[in-house]
């Protein structure tokens, strides 16, 4: 499908990229208590992956598996409540064209 | 990996690969330790590498190395959602001054260069943590992996998990990096050089302010590849609570805006990436650029010259690695790398058009986080010329035209703002 005058899903973007997903997540939440107190909740809106959302109830869910490993959800967590490493063995995103 | 090397380097990058290189050839032992599947697979930047630095020390890359475009054009516009004002310079032959590549290609490249050298480069393996004895520096450690050597050159990147896990570098702040995000597009060579009025192997760079971030501090770009347009947004992340869109679909509205979109017709996603960048000049250093048994290069050491519409990060990074390699020599021809051995480093970084232009432009990023300068003066540049052309039969005389496309700015901050940038950039 054409992409000139329609938004591209991020998931459709993601899957444009050559991919390793290791079975094991490099991110992990280290409190979730903290996640649904935070207010502003910067994760949501700033990773460029779309990697945090929000539930229902206020909880913040993650997926490593888009992860495009930049470390902006490491640094703008409020409460460092993010454990973010980089997945071992060469697993995750393989840029072709970075 | 139980061998003893005479060099260590955390991080296959343009730093790293460039200090390898150098040290390879001069008969040392270096271990390049690197994260990804190949050098340049993790690597992300702009569009652009400047290429004075490639002219000392691999004068042979005009042949070799994988340069998409030459830079012939470059362009800066103001836009906002339905206007804009740009900038051209446009010079008739290219200057081959620097050219558009992807970092990937091209550190692969250098990966290349590294090993023939006799480098030796293991992928596929994060370093976790450097090992310390004594107080000095003397191997890095990955997983349940230790290796050891006489110095270790730390260059992994923006990110320095390495350096904060070792007690040797802050927590990154928001306030000393942008986030970069890009989407690589492909579109045939005859439509870019149609499209952008270029003809073979001439590239156009673009920066632009304004709509593209939401009038956030920050900006875009877009660089004409061979058969490939790339563009993006970089959000300066201390500012990015402004943001009143998630920025997955900044980017998009963005590449949406009816100026770009139709230049991109046709064309078809083949990748999108995210990078962090600094962007605080010397602000975004680590408090030590060297110690006992270790040196610091590249993005790891902030080393990334950050000027609004000139970006400079790979020249920057590969000088770096050259002269931690000199300083390594030295260090080694005195028989030790200690802190006082590898001063040098700094003495050389001093020494060099890296020190020199950071000290340049040392308030800089001061200058351009003033948020009006992605806000109001977009607005007040658009509304000028819209003013100003639009004739009716009243006189458009400029000093009223800007009267009334300033809005609300008052004329001592205009003063205030176009000093501060005068004065820092």
């Amino acid at each position: 499908m054409s992409m000139d005058n329609r938004r591209i899903p991020i998931e459709e973007r993601l899957n444009s990229n050559a991919w390793d997903v290791s079975q094991r997540p490099h991110i992990r939440i280290i409190d979730p208590d903290k996640c649904r107190k935070c207010e502003a909740k910067p994760c949501t809106h700033l990773c460029p992956a779309r990697c945090y959302t929000l539930s229902s109830d206020g909880t913040v869910l993650f997926s490593h598996e888009g992860c495009l490993e930049c470390g902006t959800c490491r640094i703008v967590c409020p409460y460092n409540a993010i454990e973010w490493t980089y997945p071992r063995s060469g697993y995750g995103v393989q840029y072709r064209f970075g | 990996m139980s061998q003893r090397f005479d060099v260590i380097v955390v991080g296959a990058g343009p730093g790293g690969l460039t200090a390898a290189q150098r040290l390879a050839s001069r008969g040392f032992k270096v271990l390049v330790v690197e994260r990804g599947r190949k050098p340049g697979s993790k690597n992300v930047y702009g569009g652009r590498i400047y290429a004075h630095v490639l002219d000392k020390l691999y004068p042979e890359y005009v042949k070799e190395a994988p340069v998409e475009r030459w830079v012939r054009k470059e362009r800066l516009t103001m836009l906002t959602k339905d206007s804009g004002v740009t900038v051209e310079f446009e010079a008739k032959a290219t200057e081959h001054k620097s050219f558009t590549a992807y970092l990937s290609n091209f550190t692969e490249w250098l990966g290349r260069k590294a090993e023939a050298a006799g480098a030796l480069v293991v992928t596929e393996t994060p370093v976790d943590s450097l090992i310390t004895k004594d107080g000095k520096v003397v191997g890095i450690k990955s997983g349940s992996d230790e290796v050891y050597g006489g110095v270790v050159i730390v260059a992994e990147g923006i990110n320095r998990l390495v350096l904060e896990s070792s007690g040797l570098a802050p927590k990154l702040q928001p306030s000393l990096v942008g986030l970069g995000v890009k989407e690589v597009i492909k579109l045939s060579r005859g439509e870019i050089n149609e499209r952008f009025n270029l003809d073979e192997d001439e590239g156009l760079a673009w920066a632009l302010a304004g709509y593209p971030t939401h009038y956030v501090p920050g900006g875009a770009f877009l660089y004409t590849n061979k058969d490939a347009v790339t563009l993006g947004i970089v959000v300066y992340l201390e500012h990015g609570s402004k943001l009143d869109v998630p920025v997955y679909d900044l980017i998009e509205e963005f590449r949406l805006h009816p100026f770009i979109s139709r230049l991109l017709k046709g064309g078809q996603l083949l990748e999108y990436s995210a990078h962090l960048t600094p962007i605080a000049g010397l602000k975004a250093m680590p408090p030590r650029l060297y110690g006992n048994g270790y040196l610091v290069v590249g993005d790891a050491a902030g080393f990334l010259l950050h000027l609004g519409v000139l970006i400079r990060g790979v020249d920057f990074a590969m000088e770096s690695g050259r002269l931690a390699a000199e300083a390594v020599v030295k260090a080694h021809d005195e028989g030790k790398y200690d802190e006082e051995a590898l001063s040098v480093y700094q003495q050389l970084l001093n020494e060099s058009f890296i020190m020199r232009e950071f000290n340049a432009f040392k308030n800089a990023h001061k200058a351009l986080n003033n948020p009006r300068l992605y806000s109001d003066y977009v607005m007040l540049a658009n509304a000028f010329m819209g003013r100003y052309f639009d004739v009716d039969g009243t006189p458009r005389r400029l000093w009223d035209t800007f009267m009334r496309a300033k809005g609300n700015l008052t004329l001592v901050d205009l003063t205030k703002d176009a000093l501060s940038l005068v004065m820092n950039l």
